[in-house]
Order: structure tokens, then C-alpha cells, then sequence
């Protein structure tokens, strides 16, 4: 079992970058990232591989830095005005020694021109410890409705 | 529209070089659209290598309604509504797999995979003339089915021209040019699916998919974004490429080739960089195609270089990275475009996975690309719906299309045109 107070500085780093993408402190969120870091949103439920089926995203940091380079340019209508964001994370867990593994589930608030949407689902990290803290080497996060059948609109921020 | 005489009235919100708002706004058009146009022609439904064994099915939207699409215990191709007909429930609701019968969920109702009733529980209860009931009882099948090279087609309408003059020869090379770039001469559907939805006209989208003058403006942010990556040295990422590519200065956009077909197709030149021609992951497929069809067929083959071919009205062929896209209109004022992906057969894996990534930067709901479009057509929708102008302009080039510059608005007149004509046909 995980001490009690390894499993609190987890759930601390994971409400620290829950709070930069609400905040839309985004350069900060992505150094949060490996250099080598894998983010992953999967299409499908129980999705095996990123790479011989679709994702809702699957980025490098190379691309991640892309994104957030466009957002922070303001030039883009999709986020004009920007979307306001709250990331609620609840029933983290936490296993492994070197290189930890954290689950939690996922409350995901936007709203955006008029409109409030909900996305839930569950969240996976794989965290390198850095001094104090952690850095994220792989991110996951399922949506209960990833393969809707009516598809979704537009995605601007991260999950 | 109610008042006026009808088909003539549809046919003038077309006019020249312009269209009424009522085109992208008008419920009752909208309605009138699915019956005059979708349910004339023929509309995508999935691809040969989707029904490998006899049983193997899968569902798919044709015009709005719900259809099973199998490979009988014959080898022969049926489509048939998926729609009970006891109490019109859905018979499957399965996405894709493969099936002996098909069987109600409600009264257990079961069908054979031609689409012929079966068996029915307690079958003495329906009359005497129950057994010559029976023939009439299948699940309703859709009127026409037919394939070119491998994709599926079908049609409500019983009578018509046949698939492959509905294509024409420029839309069918585009369907050629798919498969021949498969070194096995074949292909299969893969990878899933992509669903963006956005809530604005269909034909916003169709329009846009031949609109060179709009990428250096509205994807600004992503080109800029994508200018100021640092490779380190490593060779781009197709991701990246797709983003950038988009960054042609507008002059070149002008010089690129457009041509429009009869009965509302059309096609643009290829712009992605050299960068995803120029590895080595490319020299190593090209070696495989001139093994399989030699020198000069292969460079045939491989000089093929359209970005987009559209087929009238809802599909979009991009024979050069394997990947289709397809339009379902849900309401005047809602659209989904269902991107699909193929693996082409004995070429390097890498090609596939490349394309998968290619789809998830490009037509995936994250898209940072073809979400700003679809951004745009909200607000089209939003605006359109009011103000004191009743018409869009659409007279970019008018004067010259013989031969039309890359941001000629020929294509998106030519869409019109065919619209009109079946409109008031």
C-alpha cells in the first residue's frame, strides 16, 4: 500500500496541473511534460493502440507545444472567446515505487459562447519523480462517450 | 416557399453568382433537399473489405435513414433497412460484426442476412393467409446497390443511371488511384472512424473543401504555430506537415489546379509539402510499387496528385493519403463528417499509422485545423438566419471559367448548378 504521504503529494501535482489548464496557465502546464511525454485521448472505450486506430488526440510534445502556441496567439476563432474550463479530478489512486502510476476519475466543465458542456471519464498518469514533485512521462484520459455515435463538436483545451 | 410553385421556387434561391440564405437556412429546403437530391443518388455506404465472410454485416445512415449492409451465405451484397417489420424496431444495433440472422430484440422477428423473414414465434397466430404474407415481410430493401473497384454505393431510387455514370471518369479515377496505390492492388477500411459534428448547413462544408482562397487566413494560427516549430533535427511529423501545409502564401493558392465535373463534382491539385514525399519511409514504398507494376505504371501511379476529389453531394475522396470523408446532413441546420481511413495493402505498415495520425490532427473533434472551419459555419449559420441581405456571394471568377485560377469559386457554382437541377427536376 502507498503511504499516506506519497499518495497526498500526488493528488497535490494532480490538482496542480488540473488548476494551470483551468487557469490556462498552458506553457507552465506543458512543462509539466517529459520531453518524451505521450498525451492520449482515445476514440474508442478500452482503446488498445494509438496507432492503428483514431484518437481524439494523441500528441507528442512537439505537438501539445503547437497547440498551446495557437491558443496563446489568440488568433484562432475556436477559442475566441476563450472557453472557461474546470477539471474536477476524484477517487485518485495511486501504485508503484520508481515511476508511479495514478488513476482518477474525471469531471470536465466548459463553457463557451452560451454553452455549458460536460465531459466525464477517467484519467491516467505515469509520473517520473523530479525533486519534490513529478514529471508526467504519459498521460491518458478515457471519455465514458469517446465513440458517441453523433460525434462531437470541437475540442479546443486539453483534458 | 409554400405559396410559391414549388420546384421552380427552389431552383431561384440559386442565382448567378449568388445564393439565397434561405439555401443554408430554410427547414422546408432542407426536406426538400433529402428528397430530391439525397434520395436520387448515389450516396457512399462502406467498402467491399468491411464484409470479408458470408454473415459478416455493418450499419451505416443512407440519406438520413438507418441501413444493415451484409454479405449473404451466397457471396452476394445486400442492404436492407434496419427497421422490424412487425413493429419497426431496430433489428441491430450493432455498428459491425458478422451475423447467421438477424434477430428482433422485441418479438424475435428473425431475418436472414439477404434480408428474407425467417421464422416467426407463434406463427399460427397471424391468419390463415399468413405463409403468402411472408414474402412481403423482409426488412425493406434498399432500392439500388452497386460498387465501384471495392466502394459501396447505394441508392433509394429504383430508377437512375448506373453507379458508374454517376461517377464520371474523373470521380472514378479517383476511386482507380486509391486502390492502384496499394502494392497488393488492394485495400481495407481501418483504423475506426472520426466524428466532428458542427452545427451549420452541409453545404457550408462541401463549399469549404474547395475553398483555396480561405486556409492562409482562417488557419493563420495553426500555420503560425506550425512555423514556429523546432524539429531538432528530425525529419517533420505528418501532423505537422498537414498544419503547415495549409500556409501556402495566397498567390500559390491561386496557381493551384481546380477542375469542376458535370453533375456538381470537382477535384483540387495536391498541396501537401515535399516533406512527406522526400524519406525514406517513401523511397521504400516506391521501390515496392515499381516491383509490382514496373517503372512507368508505377510513376503513373504515383504522379497522381489530387488533394481532394468531391463527389456531389457528400463525399470526399483524398486518394493520395487513403482517407475518405462523407457528409450526413442531420438538419438544416446540423452536420456530421464521418472521416475513414484505408490501409493499402502490402505497403509498409508505417504508411497506415501515418495516415491514422494525419486523420487525428486533421478530422478528429481536437482538430486544430478543421475546427476553426467549423467554427466559421456556426457563425454562418447564426448570421445568415437574420440582416437585411438575402444573398451570399459566390462571383469570385465568374468572368473566367474556361480556365479557372486555384480561388475560383467555380467549383462551389458548379455544386449550386447541380443542386438547382435537381431541385426543380
Amino acid at each position: 500500500m502507498i503511504a499516506l504521504e506519497q499518495w497526498h503529494r500526488v493528488q497535490q501535482f494532480l490538482f496542480h496541473e488540473a488548476r494551470l489548464l483551468d487557469e490556462r496557465r498552458l506553457q507552465e502546464w506543458l512543462a509539466l511534460y517529459t520531453d518524451d511525454a505521450e498525451y492520449w485521448v482515445p476514440y474508442a472505450w478500452e482503446q488498445q493502440s494509438p496507432q492503428d486506430h483514431v484518437s481524439l488526440f494523441y500528441e507528442t510534445k512537439s505537438l501539445l507545444s503547437m497547440r498551446i502556441d495557437r491558443l496563446e496567439r489568440e488568433l484562432s476563432p475556436l477559442d475566441s472567446p476563450m472557453a472557461r474550463v474546470n477539471h474536477y479530478l476524484t477517487n485518485v489512486t495511486v501504485e508503484g515505487s520508481a515511476e508511479l502510476t495514478a488513476r482518477a476519475h474525471l469531471l470536465f466543465v466548459e463553457h463557451r459562447r452560451e454553452e455549458q458542456r460536460w465531459f466525464a471519464g477517467r484519467s491516467s498518469w505515469r509520473l517520473r519523480p523530479r525533486g519534490e514533485g513529478f514529471l508526467i512521462a504519459a498521460k491518458r484520459v478515457d471519455l465514458l462517450n469517446a465513440d458517441q455515435d453523433q460525434g462531437h463538436l470541437r475540442f479546443a483545451v486539453p483534458f | 416557399m409554400r405559396e410559391e410553385n414549388g420546384s421552380k421556387a427552389y431552383a431561384e434561391l440559386v442565382g448567378r453568382g449568388r445564393v439565397h440564405r434561405r439555401f443554408y437556412t430554410d427547414p422546408e429546403v432542407f426536406a426538400e433537399e433529402q428528397a430530391r437530391i439525397f434520395r436520387r443518388v448515389w450516396l457512399w455506404l462502406g467498402h467491399d473489405s468491411q464484409l470479408r465472410q458470408p454473415g459478416d454485416f455493418f450499419t451505416a445512415r443512407l440519406a438520413g435513414e438507418r441501413v444493415i449492409v451484409a454479405r449473404h451465405t451466397d457471396g452476394a451484397i445486400h442492404a436492407f433497412h434496419n427497421r422490424c417489420t412487425h413493429r419497426g424496431a431496430e433489428v441491430c444495433p450493432a455498428a459491425a460484426g458478422n451475423a447467421r440472422n438477424f434477430v428482433c430484440p422485441y418479438h424475435a422477428w428473425t431475418y436472414r442476412t439477404d434480408g428474407s423473414l425467417a421464422s416467426v414465434p407463434l406463427d399460427q397466430g397471424y391468419g390463415a393467409d399468413w405463409r403468402s404474407r411472408v414474402a412481403g415481410l423482409g426488412l425493406e430493401p434498399v432500392a439500388r446497390v452497386s460498387s465501384y473497384r471495392g466502394f459501396l454505393f447505394g441508392s433509394h431510387a429504383a430508377q437512375g443511371e448506373s453507379l458508374e455514370t454517376y461517377l464520371g471518369p474523373q470521380v472514378r479515377a479517383a476511386f482507380d488511384n486509391l486502390v492502384d496505390r496499394a502494392p497488393d492492388g488492394e485495400i481495407e477500411l481501418a483504423g475506426g472512424k472520426t466524428v466532428q459534428r458542427y452545427r451549420g448547413n452541409w453545404k457550408l462544408q462541401l463549399e469549404n473543401s474547395i475553398d483555396l482562397l480561405h486556409p492562409r487566413i482562417l488557419h493563420r494560427s495553426a500555420i503560425d504555430a506550425a512555423d514556429r516549430v523546432d524539429h531538432g533535427g528530425q525529419p517533420p511529423s505528418i501532423e505537422w506537415d498537414i498544419v503547415k501545409s495549409n500556409g501556402l502564401t495566397l498567390r500559390e493558392w491561386d496557381g493551384m489546379q481546380i477542375a469542376a465535373m458535370p453533375g456538381g463534382h470537382c477535384w483540387m491539385a495536391g498541396f501537401l509539402t515535399k516533406a512527406i514525399d522526400e524519406n525514406a519511409l517513401q523511397a521504400r514504398y516506391r521501390k515496392m510499387m515499381v516491383e509490382r507494376y514496373g517503372e512507368e505504371r508505377a510513376s503513373q501511379i504515383l504522379a497522381f496528385n489530387r488533394h481532394n476529389t468531391i463527389v456531389y453531394p457528400n463525399l470526399f475522396v483524398n486518394s493520395r493519403v487513403a482517407q475518405i470523408r462523407v457528409l450526413q446532413p442531420v438538419s438544416v441546420d446540423c452536420t456530421e463528417q464521418h472521416g475513414y481511413i484505408f490501409r493499402l495493402k502490402g505497403a509498409p505498415e508505417e504508411m497506415f499509422e501515418a495516415s491514422v495520425r494525419m486523420v487525428n490532427t486533421n478530422n478528429s473533434p481536437s482538430s486544430i485545423v478543421t475546427s476553426d472551419d467549423h467554427e466559421i459555419f456556426e457563425r454562418i449559420q447564426q448570421s445568415l438566419a437574420g440582416g437585411r441581405h438575402e444573398w451570399v456571394d459566390l462571383s469570385r471568377g465568374l468572368e473566367h471559367e474556361a480556365s479557372p485560377e486555384g480561388t475560383n469559386e467555380l467549383p462551389m457554382r458548379n455544386q449550386h448548378r447541380a443542386w438547382a437541377q435537381y431541385m426543380q427536376a
